[in-house]
């Protein structure tokens, strides 16, 4: 049996090995890559047609910002990164041959430009304007014509009100405690205040042509809230958009000179559109969730949403569809396929799937041992269809895409759920369920009778047991206001041992209830307690207290309990 | 000014190290905002240890001055369900930078979460003179508008969120409004809307489906139940509403496969149990009906509607005895309800005569439509020789059929016309004219045999007939709370009937005597 269902298990795996669309080309759990999938960039780095894989790689723990440079699946270069790149792009930067495309990584305020893997090229972002007033604040302080004090009343009344948020420098002197403002006023009031901004995103927007090898433009988007266009030999800025929100993916289509589309997913959970003469977003998508990924799939826009889902929208921003995901998208990429004119989005999901749709049908699911983070697909080496993955540990995967390999529709899920074919759990009747049925058939005006006679019975003897504590003041509440107590007790177990539990209560508010002792009475040939007798420490203004005595059954069937009493 | 705006054109510093180096000559202030990307990247695909992890190292940095990062803090903290510390973040965030709605939103949101509605609508009041044009804050504040029982106030600025922005949760809280106010047809125009708006909204549909069914419009309901159905196959609250609409119809085969679908993704339902049960009732499979029936009462043992189903199926496996626990534990919980008394008469086959009279007397003092309830007692009546009674109950009976054919086309029970006929001969009234009708039943031919002569019209059997067939009478629209058409109990569409009376008064009242 066991031989037989190994070597079913085998057949099993060879079978989804042959089924499956995939090569694996290479697997290394340790490889020590943690990005993201904008960080990712394959290129012919050399102009060799060897297409190699940059990373701008974050670390572990983002500590150690690197970028490697990867060839087949052995790393060409690693060098160093003053911080921790956002994002990377490859791109042509001029019609000269060779041509070789440029690498720029954006991190901080700066772009790094590379060309063959040497700098280039740093392009900073320029320096925000300070607030005038606040500039003039300071000016007036280098000249010592304000003290301290009217300087940081001043500055919280611009705070308050002004469009220009303050310098770093003035927030950091807000906080300040008034021994350390003059120190701090001497130490800084001769340097110019600054505000500079960082990059949050970037992509690449052809120029002018729409070829394959056609001159691109940087596309930047900065946390105070722009879009920016940078020529690609000069780096002057070419064009300035401002957004209402901090953008964190975009997404580009058509040519700077021409026309084009920018969609920028915003931090505030929506998505803006915006067209080559609008300064200002001209459509806008409200999530009402998260975006954790846009990918845009011919005119479709695809939106991967932090509520699990997948939603399309037109590029007018009009909603065209959802898709439920199983699991958290952890980040998303399109798949295009040349070869066969496909295009496709492919989200990562955190139960190690990763999920490939065209529109909102599942082409495929990839199984992959650990959550991906980062994925981008295109050709690498010399291969064409190549899909690059990797993992929350920081493994990387590499598989290709076979050349047989067809993408069909309608592969996933279709007609009713598997549960419909599963069995009800209905429980068999039984011999004696039958026979207590014919009993209560045959006799049931007398069953019926005795249960109604046992019940008034019941009630009888239950009111008898309060009539009875009622008169021996056995009641729970006591009725004098100077013991404003309440004493409630619960039986828990089934015996032999059970747990009786007292609460008790002081019901007033404002008398302390001193020198309390509980005491038990009961019949000592029935129970046994091992203490009988004891002092509770006082329950103060209606707050509970919670006693709890261990009680033993002597074995005797009685249905008394014992009597408490204060 | 011009000259600064121009990019520094530089080299790329060699390496890191010259950089530091620099760094040394003049200390510089961070950027506050150097990794508010990275923080909301972690934060979006819900890595929260690494955000924190980002968001500590940031706020060291900057001295706590980074706004993005305490603002992610405060989204975590809540998250996880400290809401009065992310309250406190969020409120440090409003107060680094006061022209922000987004801080405002944000706290109001976490004094909504901790149920201070009030304040949560002082403070969106505040947002939204920042920024007038967010339809999150029109439709938050009519969300606490909702909490705060202003259900006018409510609608205005849920409609002046659909005016900005069109979302289907917005829809939904206004239907919920009209719902809260009982007002069926706008909620069911709401919703209408709603669909339009996003057809493939399983919720929506399933819930218009649902609003459907209550007004008893089963077509429109059983397409889009239909409908959510297509969407999302495993969707239980509409695949109980579609299953109930099928047992209706007596598909019960159909229902039973739909339901193996909920089975397995939401086995401890109520409802669904109790749909189960009744589907086998439908087949006569009795003691499956019973073991499902009391899985369903195992799960929810205050739910009338089980027990009463309980009731009815060992009324008709002849179980007096317990039939009358059943029933008499349903009374408890639903005092109201005429059939429940009427059932509860099977204290004649108890022998206890008297206190199904006074059963009966109750049925028929609350019901004000079934004719059944008066046909049974004037049945029990004419057994015990009070003619009079039973004249007065059969004509208390016509006038309710009557009524019933002015303002519906549905069919009567068979063996109730039967039964009526018989009593009618019985009692000398003359054919009765009220059942012009042919009934084209063929299983009556088999069934009513045994009702032979008017004079065994009192026998066990007979009753015990006549009363199964309330389960199947309950198809006319006055049953409204019919107890096949179960719907989830988790819907927020039907305020539960509120149990006034308290439920030991009411059950002392038949046990007296």
């Amino acid at each position: 049996m066991a031989a037989a269902s190994s070597s079913d298990s085998d057949s099993g795996r060879a079978e989804s090995e042959a089924s499956s669309k995939w090569l694996d080309a290479h697997y290394d759990p340790m490889a020590n890559i943690h990005t993201f999938s904008s960080c990712l960039a394959l290129a012919d780095l050399h102009g060799d047609g060897e297409y190699k894989l940059v990373v701008g790689d974050l670390g572990p723990g983002g500590q150690q910002p690197r970028l490697k440079v990867l060839k087949g699946p052995t790393m060409l270069t690693e060098s160093p990164l003053p911080a921790l790149p956002a994002s990377a792009a490859t791109f042509l930067m001029e019609q000269h041959e060779p041509r070789t495309p440029a690498l720029a990584l954006a991190s901080g305020p700066c772009v790094y430009v590379y060309k063959n893997l040497r700098p280039y090229f740093k392009f900073s972002l320029p320096q925000l304007p300070p607030n005038p007033l606040e500039q003039d604040l300071w000016n007036q302080a280098k000249e010592d014509q304000i003290d301290p004090l009217t300087l940081k009343e001043m500055l919280e009344g611009i705070r308050e009100k002004a469009e220009v948020p303050l310098s770093v420098q003035s927030l950091r002197f807000l906080q300040l405690e008034l021994s350390e403002m003059e120190a701090f006023v001497n130490q800084h009031k001769s340097r110019a205040i600054k505000r500079q901004t960082v990059i949050t995103t970037m992509t690449t927007l052809k120029k002018n042509l729409a070829d394959e090898d056609a001159v691109s433009c940087l596309v930047l988007g900065t946390e105070n809230k722009e879009l920016l266009v940078l020529d690609p030999e000069a780096f002057t800025i070419l064009a300035k958009m401002s957004l209402p929100s901090v953008p964190v993916f975009l997404e580009v289509s058509g040519q700077f000179d021409v026309e084009f589309r920018l969609t920028a997913a915003c931090r505030n959970g929506n998505i803006y559109i915006l067209r080559r003469d609008s300064k200002h977003p001209k459509y806008c998508i409200e999530l009402s969730a998260q975006p954790v990924g846009l990918v845009r799939v011919h005119k479709i826009l695809v939106v991967g949403s932090n509520q699990d889902s997948l939603h399309g929208f037109t590029h007018k921003g009009k909603k065209l569809w959802t898709v439920q995901m199983p699991a958290a998208i952890l980040t998303m990429n399109l798949l295009e396929q040349r070869s066969r004119g496909l295009q496709a989005v492919m989200a990562a999901l955190a139960n190690g799937e990763v999920h490939i749709y065209r529109d909102k049908t599942l082409l495929n699911v990839i199984h992959t041992p650990d959550a991906v983070t980062s994925l981008c697909f295109g050709r690498y080496g010399r291969e064409d269809n190549t899909l690059i993955m990797t993992t929350r540990g920081g493994g990387l995967i590499i598989k290709i895409l076979k050349r047989t390999a067809v993408f069909v529709e309608g592969t996933g899920e279709v007609g009713p759920p598997l549960a419909q074919a599963t069995k009800l759990s209905v429980p068999r009747k039984t011999r004696l369920y039958v026979d207590q049925t014919l009993r209560e058939r045959e006799a049931g005006i007398a069953m019926h009778r005795t249960f109604q006679t046992d019940l008034y019975l019941l009630r009888l003897r239950a009111s008898r047991a309060y009539v009875q504590a009622l008169e021996s003041s056995l009641s729970p509440m006591s009725t004098t206001t100077r013991e404003p107590l309440k004493l409630h007790a619960v039986v828990q177990g089934l015996g032999p041992t059970f747990k009786l539990t007292l609460h008790l209560q002081n019901t007033s508010t404002a008398r302390p209830v001193l020198g309390l002792q509980v005491c038990f009475l009961y019949n000592e040939a029935l129970y046994a307690l091992p203490r009988a007798f004891f002092k509770a420490e006082r329950p103060q203004g209606a707050t509970q207290k919670e006693l709890e005595v261990l009680l033993k059954d002597r074995g005797l069937q009685d249905l008394l309990l014992p009597n408490c009493s204060c | 000014m011009a000259e600064e705006k121009l990019p520094s054109k530089t080299q790329v510093p060699a390496s890191a190290e010259s950089q530091k180096a620099r760094q040394k000559k003049a200390p510089e202030f961070p950027i506050l905002e150097k990794q508010n990307w990275l923080i909301h990247l972690h934060y979006i695909r819900k890595d929260y240890e690494a955000c924190k992890a980002v968001i500590k190292e940031q706020l060291q940095e900057t001295q706590g001055l980074c706004e993005y990062a305490i603002y992610v803090q405060a989204l975590i903290f809540r998250l996880e369900g400290n809401i009065q510390e992310s309250l406190e973040l969020f409120q440090t965030c409003a107060i680094l930078s006061p022209q922000c709605a987004d801080n405002l939103k944000q706290v109001a949101r976490s004094l909504f979460l901790l149920g201070k509605h009030k304040a949560a609508t002082e403070v969106y009041n505040e947002a939204a003179k920042l920024n007038q044009k967010d339809w999150e804050i029109c439709h938050n504040l009519g969300v606490c508008y909702i909490y705060l029982k202003q259900f006018n106030k409510a609608q205005d600025h849920l409609h002046s969120a659909l005016q900005l922005n069109r979302h289907d949760l917005t829809y939904i809280m206004l239907g919920k409004i009209h719902l809260l106010e009982g007002d069926l047809h706008k909620a069911i125009e709401i919703y209408k809307k709603a669909v339009e708006f996003s057809p493939e909204n399983t919720e929506l549909l399933t819930t218009l489906g649902l609003l459907y069914l209550q007004l008893g419009v089963y077509q429109k309901a059983f397409e889009h139940l239909g409908n959510a159905l297509t969407y999302d196959p495993t969707n239980y609250k509409a695949i109980l509403a579609a299953g109930s609409m099928m047992q209706t119809h007596g598909d019960f085969d159909v229902a039973l496969t739909k339901y193996r679908v909920v089975a397995c993704a939401v086995p401890e339902s109520p409802p669904l149990w109790n749909n189960i049960g009744m589907c086998f009732f439908g087949k006569k499979k009795y003691v499956a009906a019973i073991s499902c029936l009391k899985r369903a009462n195992y799960l929810a043992p205050f739910d009338w509607k089980i027990l009463y189903n309980l009731g009815l199926v060992h009324l008709t496996m002849q179980q007096y005895a317990s039939a009358f626990h059943f029933l008499s534990a349903a009374i408890n919980f639903q005092p109201k309800l005429g059939e429940l008394y009427m059932l509860l008469a099977a204290l004649t086959n108890l022998e206890d005569i008297e206190n199904a009279k006074r059963a009966y007397a109750e049925a028929v003092r609350l019901d004000k439509c079934n004719p059944l309830v008066n046909l049974n007692y004037a049945v029990l009546l004419y057994n015990l020789g009070e003619k009079r009674g039973a004249l007065t109950q059969y004509q208390e009976m016509e006038k309710k059929v009557n009524f019933l054919k002015d303002h519906s086309s549905l069919e009567f029970d068979s063996e109730m016309v039967e039964m009526a006929q018989k009593l009618g001969a019985a009692l000398q009234v003359g054919e009765a004219l009220v059942w012009t009708k042919p009934v084209k039943d063929p299983k009556s031919k088999h069934r009513t045999t045994s009702a032979g002569k008017p004079a065994t019209l009192g026998s066990n059997q007979a009753l015990g007939q006549a009363m199964s067939s309330a389960a199947a009478f309950r198809k006319l629209p006055s049953g409204a709370a019919g107890a096949q058409l179960q719907k989830p109990p988790s819907l927020p569409l039907e305020p539960e009937p509120t149990v006034e009376a308290s439920p030991a008064e009411a059950s002392g009242k038949m046990r007296e005597k």
